[in-house]
């Protein structure tokens, strides 16, 4: 085989494996208790630890249109108009700052 | 089972609200297949790679490194390693592949994404069904655009616009942003939230780890506050 090929297959069978793995750690941490808060709150911390991440690592343009996204987020609760508004204002921000 | 049955309606809900986000993917899709090109990739190994693999950050990292000659181990382990968050990512969602069948649990958990995964946490926060199909249709739009676009990438291979001039590497923040909204429980989530950013920016800073282990370290962090707290 291939290099090539032993990087496409290695990797989807090892990707496939986590995906695996993270559903079955999900299934067996106890349903109530300090698990349950924990699993609970997975979703919001990893989506907020991925923004954090996109923006902090950037340049200021990034932080400030990471912050009119937040508000555009908080006003209007539309994620098609917080993308819209997003992009608008980092490309202006690249452009023209 | 009623749960077993494919619902359609749900499944095509997820297919066409992932539309703003799986733009975004095409313009990654597009970028790859001109990285997979110019590491001598045929259409053929790529469009295997995203139906088997799915996994758009770490092919491009695995295809990268192929290029600089790292051999296929040291490829491999980079890519996977961008892949740990999908292990939080299926852990946190993991009862709704709870008592299905082998195939759709299989076909679920492959085709679980960042993006349909968190499109589905916006779903059930209003009040909409298990999410079980809205994340396959949702998946299956992503991988379809996915497949079309990289292999595009391949086959044109010439001058493709970056999707940082477009600021379309933007969308998939501003995306994260509103469902981070449509996420918040309230008060109780301000303090792990805030230990989430703080652990962020200060593992940035020291410069003592890369981003995935940032991300990981910084989610269980903000996890682990909620946990401890009642």
């Amino acid at each position: 085989m291939s290099e090539t090929w032993l990087v496409i297959v290695g990797l989807a069978g090892l990707t496939f494996l986590i995906r695996f793995c993270g559903w079955a750690l999900g299934q067996r941490l106890p349903q109530t208790g300090f698990w349950a808060r924990f699993l609970s709150a997975l979703p919001g911390c990893l989506i907020v630890a991925l923004v954090a991440l996109f923006t902090v690592k950037g340049e200021s343009a990034e932080l400030i249109a990471g912050g009119i996204a937040v508000i555009v987020a908080l006003l209007t609760r539309s994620l098609p108009a917080t993308m819209a508004i997003g992009i608008v204002a980092i490309w202006a921000l690249r452009t023209y700052a | 089972m009623v749960l077993e049955k494919l619902d359609f309606s749900e499944a095509r809900k997820g297919f066409i609200e992932i539309t703003p986000l799986a733009v975004g993917v095409g313009f990654y899709g597009l970028a790859f297949g001109l990285l997979a090109a110019q590491a001598g990739l045929s259409s053929l190994e790529v469009g295997f790679m995203g139906t088997f693999v799915f996994a758009g950050s770490a092919q491009i990292v695995a295809v990268e490194r192929l290029m600089a000659g790292a051999g296929a181990a040291a490829a491999i382990i980079a890519g996977l390693a961008l892949n740990l968050r999908l292990l939080l990512i299926t852990a946190s969602v993991s009862n709704v592949f709870s008592q299905r069948p082998l195939w759709q649990l299989v076909l679920g958990l492959h085709l679980t994404t960042d993006e349909n995964w968190a499109m589905m946490l916006a779903r059930q926060k209003r009040g909409g069904a298990s999410g079980y199909w809205y994340l396959v249709g949702g998946g299956l739009a992503l991988l379809l655009i996915w497949l079309v676009s990289t292999v595009a990438g391949v086959v044109v291979a010439t001058s493709i616009p970056s999707p940082k001039a477009l600021g379309l590497d933007f969308a998939f923040t501003a995306a994260f942003i509103a469902i981070a909204r449509s996420l918040w429980r309230g008060p109780k989530d301000l303090l792990p939230w805030l230990c989430v950013v703080s652990v962020v920016v200060l593992g940035l800073y020291s410069g003592a780890l890369s981003e995935t282990w940032v991300l990981i370290i910084a989610a269980l962090a903000g996890t682990t506050v909620a946990g401890v707290r009642r």
